[in-house]
């Protein structure tokens, strides 16, 4: 089993690589035989990842999100089954490179972070802990995948305002498209990290009283949440267009990565397990 | 004993933009009865086998499979070019192509890489009208048959295999790109014109072909936007002075008057989008003077365009298109592959059918001889027997005659003709079997 989780840990980022480059070839060079790999070589690789993460629950006998590396790669999972399930839905392969290539970048930062042994805490072990962070993975790679398509729009936008016609031009699709799959999939994320923080604040509340409140990824969490809530109830009220609010995404992404690694690393708290 | 030829007898007469100027084009040019008139006069000659006409507003073309080449060239020239326009005698007004060279030529064609509009799509439609047409009169034959479908197959995989037909190249199709690049279906959008000349017409029509919801003309002259409406009945006509009210409504605004001063300022759109709840709007301003002020370009979620970026995108996709021209030559290549192993499968048939028959008396005569020496319950399976030998030593070498294994030497055909004495009418029984 040991080698199996090794293995698989290096093997994950390079086969999300040669299917990012199967992806970039599609976008690129709408190459036709790229076109017709693509898909299928996503598709196994997810299996082979949803198989990494069942070795990994089996092995530590514990949900999988007890390290920074752990979550990563459940980002990196849930990114890639996201994106395939917008694949097969709108028979739409132009933003797959886009996707993949993010899929590929967390699944690189969780193989390099790994570590042998994952702490294992009584809390690791509990269904409320395991339902809390899978909400909150969830809702960050609903965020990753707004973030991607927020950035798309804005590389669309700016050559249709602009009258450039870069690379992006004419392979992406349409403007309106890409603003809904945005707001869509911020929409299900700001769900996902309502309920997260919700479950989140009941359980700290029973544990640790008042005190988690003071925890740095509790306050970027909450800060994360009033932004997304900010740019959402914005564009509801037609007061944001499209661009700002993709501009908001992106500045949300930024801070879900320092919620995610920076705060594990350079700042202490109770939530130092993810 | 003939050498047979590698190349397929075809042969090629045609002009096209190229060579003739419109005055001349237009006079060779066929319509459908006429086609079908000459394709059955050329029939009628003696020295043509098979024939095949395309006529377009850019290229007239016959293809022939003739019986003698000298003959059919003269009765295409007389029949089809010179009768109509004399002034095709002139040299380089008329190309003759021969064997593989027309086979190509048919091929680009289809593929638009001959069109005067790099990789222009209605090309493949034309081509196969008139394949319809030809089969149709019963001038195409099992050659020109095959070379139509090869051509028609390697038009269809150069627009799936490749972008040779992407991105719009005139001014209307640019703006139905932009549009469908902003908005996430044409059949949604709502079009308004200012300026009802020449340049509207040619921008509203590809709006309305790739089925725009709605059409609205505003004009100063009431009597020019009639006459736009003549030519376009789904225009709806809009009084000029409510041009603004319409472009609340409209998520496509393309003016294109001669009005010295801007007919849309920076003000009047922002009023029209802070009304249409900011959603996009493409505003295309071909109108020289511009039409529309250049500072409405900084308001949210307008799109402004003029003919200058619309030039760029253009150019943009005629260079992307030039850069396909090497991956459409590979699968003309392919595809002329296919359709000269064909040719060779077509010669290597009389032989084949003669070795077959060869072999076939050989087998009967030796069975004739020994059947008698067996038991009679052993007779069928020594058929049997014998037939699978026959059939199993002459497989690998009628695939080998065929040339399915993509081998180009025809010089082996004579081989085989002499190693077995095909040529001979007469093989008598008793050579055969010693």
């Amino acid at each position: 089993m040991t080698t199996f989780l090794a293995t698989a840990n290096l093997l994950l980022p390079l086969l999300y690589l040669a299917t990012a480059i199967a992806y970039g070839f599609v976008f690129f060079a709408a190459h036709p035989g790229a076109t017709r790999l693509a898909t299928p070589a996503l598709r196994l690789t997810v299996l082979f990842h949803l198989a990494y993460l069942a070795a990994l629950a089996s092995h530590h006998r514990q949900f999988p999100a007890a390290t920074v590396s752990q979550a990563l790669s459940i980002v990196a999972f849930a990114v890639a089954v996201v994106y395939a399930f917008v694949e097969w839905h709108g028979r739409e392969k132009t933003t797959g490179f886009w996707m993949v290539s993010l899929v590929f970048f967390f699944q690189l930062l969780s193989s390099a972070l790994t570590r042998p042994n994952p702490p294992d805490r009584a809390i690791f072990h509990d269904v409320f802990f395991a339902t809390h962070v899978s909400l909150a993975l969830l809702g960050y790679a609903s965020f990753v995948v707004g973030a991607a398509y927020a950035f798309l729009f804005l590389q669309l936008y700016r050559d249709l305002k602009g009258g450039r016609f870069s690379t992006f031009y004419g392979k992406l699709p349409p403007l309106e498209v890409l603003e809904k799959m945005m707001i869509g999939a911020l929409g299900v994320g700001f769900i996902a990290l309502t309920a997260a923080v919700a479950t989140g604040a009941f359980w700290a509340e029973r544990l640790y009283h008042d005190a988690w409140l003071r925890d740095p990824k509790i306050l970027i969490t909450i800060a994360t949440w009033v932004l997304y809530a900010s740019a959402l109830l914005l564009r509801r009220l037609q007061r944001w267009q499209g661009r700002q609010t993709a501009l908001a995404s992106l500045a949300g992404l930024g801070a879900i990565l320092f919620s995610l690694v920076a705060v594990n690393f350079f700042l202490t708290g109770f939530h130092d397990f993810l | 004993m003939g050498t047979l030829p590698l190349e397929p007898s075809l042969l090629l007469v045609g002009t096209d933009f190229r060579c003739s100027p419109l005055e001349i084009r237009e006079r060779v040019s066929c319509s459908s009865e006429e086609v079908e008139h000459a394709l059955l006069h050329l029939l009628a000659r003696p020295g043509v086998a098979e024939a095949y006409l395309l006529s377009t507003c850019n290229r007239t073309e016959v293809y022939l499979q003739p019986r003698d080449e000298d003959a059919a060239y003269q009765t295409v020239l007389d029949l089809i070019f010179l009768q109509k326009a004399p002034e095709l005698e002139k040299p380089g007004r008329l190309y003759v192509k021969r064997n593989g060279e027309a086979a190509h030529h048919l091929l680009a064609v289809a593929s638009g890489l001959e069109s005067m509009v790099l990789g222009e799509p209605e090309i493949l439609g034309q081509v196969k009208q008139s394949a319809a047409l030809a089969e149709h009169v019963g001038s195409t034959g099992p050659v020109l048959r095959r070379l139509l479908r090869s051509a028609l197959a390697a038009g269809a995989r150069a627009r799936q295999e490749t972008a040779i037909t992407a991105g719009a190249v005139s001014l209307g199709y640019a703006v139905v790109e932009l549009a469908r690049n902003i908005f996430s279906g044409l059949e949604e959008c709502q079009v308004l014109l200012i300026g009802a000349g020449e340049i509207a017409r040619s921008v509203a029509r590809p709006l309305v072909e790739r089925g725009a919801k709605e059409l609205k003309v505003a004009n100063r002259s009431a009597e020019r936007a009639r006459q736009f409406q003549e030519e376009l009945p789904q225009a709806q006509l809009v009084p000029f002075e409510e041009r603004l009210d319409a472009a609340r409504t409209a998520d496509v605004v393309v003016a294109s008057t001669s009005a010295e001063e801007p007919i849309l300022t920076r003000r009047q759109l922002k009023e029209a989008m802070v009304s249409r709840r900011n959603r996009p709007l493409l505003v295309v301003d071909l109108g020289v003077p511009r039409n529309v002020e250049p500072a409405a370009a900084r308001i949210e979620n307008l799109f402004l365009h003029t003919i200058d970026s619309l030039d760029l995108l253009i150019q943009k996709n005629l260079k992307r298109r030039k850069e396909e021209v090497p991956r459409v030559e590979e699968i003309l290549d392919q595809e002329l592959q296919h359709f000269r192993s064909w040719v060779r499968g077509l010669e290597a048939e009389p032989i084949i059918a003669q070795m077959q028959k060869q072999a076939e008396r050989i087998r009967q005569h030796e069975l004739e001889e020994v059947l008698s020496r067996f038991p009679a319950e052993t007779h069928a399976d020594l058929e049997r027997l014998t037939r699978s030998l026959v059939r199993k030593i002459l497989h690998h070498p009628s695939t080998r005659l065929r040339g399915r294994d993509g081998s180009r030497d025809i010089s082996r055909l004579d081989l085989v003709r002499e190693l077995f004495r095909l040529d001979d009418e007469k093989q008598p029984d008793d050579q055969s079997s010693g």
